[in-house]
């Protein structure tokens, strides 16, 4: 379930700090709006919007719809918010069961229980035919946003995949990572880490949506990085996993660090309790999550904890990237009343206003590369966004969400000495087909 | 007592009502008319028989949960058969049914026999054996995934005691993880277990156990000559009951480890969640719950046809 892994990390984001105080994000700017609410007067000026919420402070969907209606004076706009960890078959029953909100959150791609791709095949997605929705998609890859060359969704903005990280409490640890560390400094931050009791980095090594991003990290600069069209090649079959050098080099980079004792002991068994608990108490510095993770946790400390997001460093000889995912998205129902009007609003969610209000929830607007809209978590990763050093989350474009899966509960496998490498490799081209 | 009070036909133990009208043969009581079953037979059918046809015929499809599907013909069952991960769950699914229909009946009877009769408190002790019957497995299942984790109550227990060199990461342990799952099944079972052979105790007259031990039989003795045959019953619903629940396992799997570690864990109920509503593979699920349905009936009726009651065989 990779791309859960958003919602339900910033679900755990919300338990992190069990003491948090809901703060309420600064107001953005109101905006003047997109198209004339005109074109639609005929239709009923009321429609609903059912979306996820990770904590009290993730209110990033709420504000892009107020200043929509903000905009548009006579419309309004119904919230449905849902509980975050049961969002996606939620959701993807009230769609087949013809039930569906006008205008929902959902997962771009293909492979989840509430990805596009499949509803939109089936004609339950309400097609966006206005021609400024896919200028504003272009920059994040109009593919997972479309099905048959049409286009049925708009992008939540985009987040960094890499290391939350607490540069205060490892500092006070003896240890120094940034953005521009090597894989031998992490090593050595790992030794210096256990000599003292700690550990480096947390892994739930249960759940394969944490394992699997981890190696998602490492393979972007392994695998992506020298070949941005290893998907496509994949799917063609003109390679695979288990004969792609970069995904043996990012199994066997994981682990190194396991050997090395870069996880907290118990990390082939723990849950995302043991990355939260680990966290609040110091025993870890970091975990592997989407970045919007650490803008979450820093809203719902009250500023009391101070996150940055690092990419993880290539393993030697190799350059770095960072993982850049804008999987999650808002698409609406075939069945709305109000078509006309439900597109305006998710063309101002694509519009750069809108992505400055609701990507405060998953990091930077889609494809911004200026500084100046990069949260301040994202100061150690920001010269690699700037410079395009960057790739897509790799399984938006696999073949099914088995072959995810698997890579998770693989690299479980291999952390417990149940398998190698290269039987995960393998058993992850069967499940691709 | 109870036996003889057992044995009063009802219609001797009724008194019989006046003959009316026409009525000129033996008196009897009107219970009621057989249509009178209709609402709750439809019922029935419609929520339970007619669902799981359409389950089934889906078993034939490709279906993905959405829109349109083609019939496969048995594509889904030959691959059932085919794809190696699903063999292992379907050996882990019957592992955990037999472990847990064995030591859930075992100790069950044994904390029956010893709370019976005899013991002063074992009002309160049965109370507090069968207590985790009734929370919910899932909830037990968190706070036992607590209890075994690396660095929790277990492990701390066993360091404190002097015994650090059996501390294990149990849930991430292909070899422990599934003992885990089943004494989580087993913890909270034996309670449902006590109580099912309680009321087959209570049937068996003390008289007859004291005539046995005064002419010599011995405890082994007693138990298995008089106390075995005359709870036969109660043995044929606790061991069907846990042979169905052991078969169609997922909370704990779930809540526990989730499959893990590497799908050492996984079973075919938890298998079937995950291709239906994890991979999208209606067609498919359906034909493992098709498989699934199939093989507890098989358990079922070979596991009844073992305990059923040899005297009635006989009358």
């Amino acid at each position: 379930m990779p791309q859960h892994t958003t919602r339900r990390v910033r679900q755990v984001a919300a338990l992190a700090v069990a003491t948090a105080v809901g703060v309420s994000l600064a107001a953005c700017s109101s905006g003047s709006g997109g198209a004339s609410a005109s074109s639609s007067a005929k239709e009923p000026q009321t429609f609903s919007f059912a979306f996820s919420e990770a904590n009290t402070s993730d209110t990033s969907a709420r504000q892009v719809a107020d200043a929509f209606m903000k905009a548009h004076p006579g419309v309004t706009i119904q919230f449905q918010k849902l509980p975050a960890e049961s969002y996606a078959q939620a959701i993807a029953t009230r769609i087949q069961g013809g039930n569906a909100p006008d205008a929902f959150e959902a997962e771009s791609g293909i492979g989840q229980a509430d990805s596009i791709q499949p509803f939109a095949k089936a004609g339950l997605l309400l097609e966006l035919a206005n021609p400024q929705i896919k200028t504003d998609l272009a920059p994040a890859g109009i593919d997972q946003f479309s099905y048959g060359g049409k286009v049925y969704a708009v992008s939540r903005g985009s987040g960094v995949n890499g290391i939350i990280y607490n540069d205060v409490a490892a500092k006070g640890a003896g240890i120094s990572l940034t953005g521009s560390s090597t894989f031998n400094e992490v090593l050595n931050g790992c030794a210096a880490a256990k000599a003292k009791g700690k550990s480096l980095f947390g892994l739930a090594g249960s759940i394969p949506a944490n394992t699997s991003i981890l190696a998602h990290e490492i393979a972007t600069s392994t695998v992506y990085g020298p070949d941005p069209k290893w998907n496509a090649e994949r799917n063609a079959g003109k390679v695979k996993f288990a004969t792609t050098q970069g995904w043996t080099d990012a199994l066997n980079a994981i682990k190194t660090l396991s050997d090395k004792g870069c996880f907290q002991p118990g990390a082939g068994g723990a849950g995302f309790d043991a990355l939260t608990n680990g966290s609040s108490s110091g025993k870890l510095f970091g975990f592997f999550a989407p970045g919007g993770a650490a803008a979450s946790i820093e809203a719902a400390s009250g500023g009391h904890v101070k996150l940055t997001v690092l990419p993880f460093p290539a393993p030697a000889g190799v350059k770095t990237y960072a993982s850049v995912s804008s999987d999650e998205a808002i698409a609406a129902s075939a069945k709305t009343k109000s078509p006309k009007l439900v597109e305006e609003f998710l063309a101002y969610i694509a519009s750069p206003e809108g992505q400055k209000i609701i990507s405060t929830g998953t990091g930077f607007p889609i494809g911004s590369k200026d500084a100046s809209q990069l949260p301040s978590t994202y100061q150690d990763v920001a010269p690699v966004v700037i410079s395009g050093d960057t790739r897509s989350f790799p399984p938006l474009e696999w073949a099914n969400g088995k072959v995810n899966d698997d890579l998770g509960a693989g690299i479980q496998g291999i952390l417990n000495g149940q398998k190698t490498a290269a039987q995960v490799l393998q058993q992850m081209d069967t499940d691709w087909g | 007592m109870t036996a003889t009070q057992g044995r009063v036909p009802a219609a001797v133990a009724a008194e019989p009502a006046p003959a009316r009208g026409r009525r000129t043969g033996p008196a009897r009581v009107a219970y009621g008319y057989w249509w009178w079953c209709i609402p709750a037979v439809l019922l029935t059918g419609t929520t339970i028989y007619v669902t799981t046809v359409s389950g089934a015929f889906f078993a034939f499809t490709n279906w993905s949960g959405i829109g349109s599907f083609d019939f496969i013909g048995i594509d889904n069952f030959v691959r059932i058969f085919r794809t190696p991960e699903l063999l292992g769950s379907l050996t882990n699914t019957l592992g955990l049914a037999i472990g847990y229909l064995v030591f859930s009946n075992v100790i069950g009877i044994l904390f029956a026999l010893a709370l019976n009769r005899t013991l002063k408190t074992r009002y309160i002790l049965r109370t507090l054996i069968f207590m985790p019957v009734v929370l919910s497995p899932i909830a037990v299942s968190f706070v036992w995934k607590f209890i075994f984790a690396f660095d929790g109550p277990l492990n701390q227990t066993l360091g404190a005691v002097g015994l650090k060199g059996l501390q294990q990461d149990w849930l991430a342990s292909p070899a422990l993880a599934l003992g885990c799952v089943l004494t989580v099944m087993v913890w909270q079972n034996i309670g449902f277990v006590m109580v099912t052979y309680l009321a087959g105790l209570a049937t068996v007259p003390p008289e007859l156990e004291e005539a046995a031990a005064l002419d010599g039989a011995g405890t082994w003795r007693r138990f298995r000559s008089i106390t075995l045959p005359m709870i036969q019953p109660s043995i044929a619903i606790a061991t069907t009951l846990s042979l169905i629940q052991g078969l169609r396992v997922f909370d704990q799997v779930a809540a526990l480890t989730g499959g893990g570690p590497d799908n050492a864990t996984q079973t075919l109920a938890s298998e079937i969640y995950q291709q239906t509503f994890t991979y999208q593979q209606f067609g498919f699920g359906a034909a493992m719950a098709l498989m699934l349905s199939a093989l507890i009936l098989i358990f079922t009726i070979a596991q009844q046809r073992v305990t059923r009651d040899r005297t009635e065989i006989g009358a």
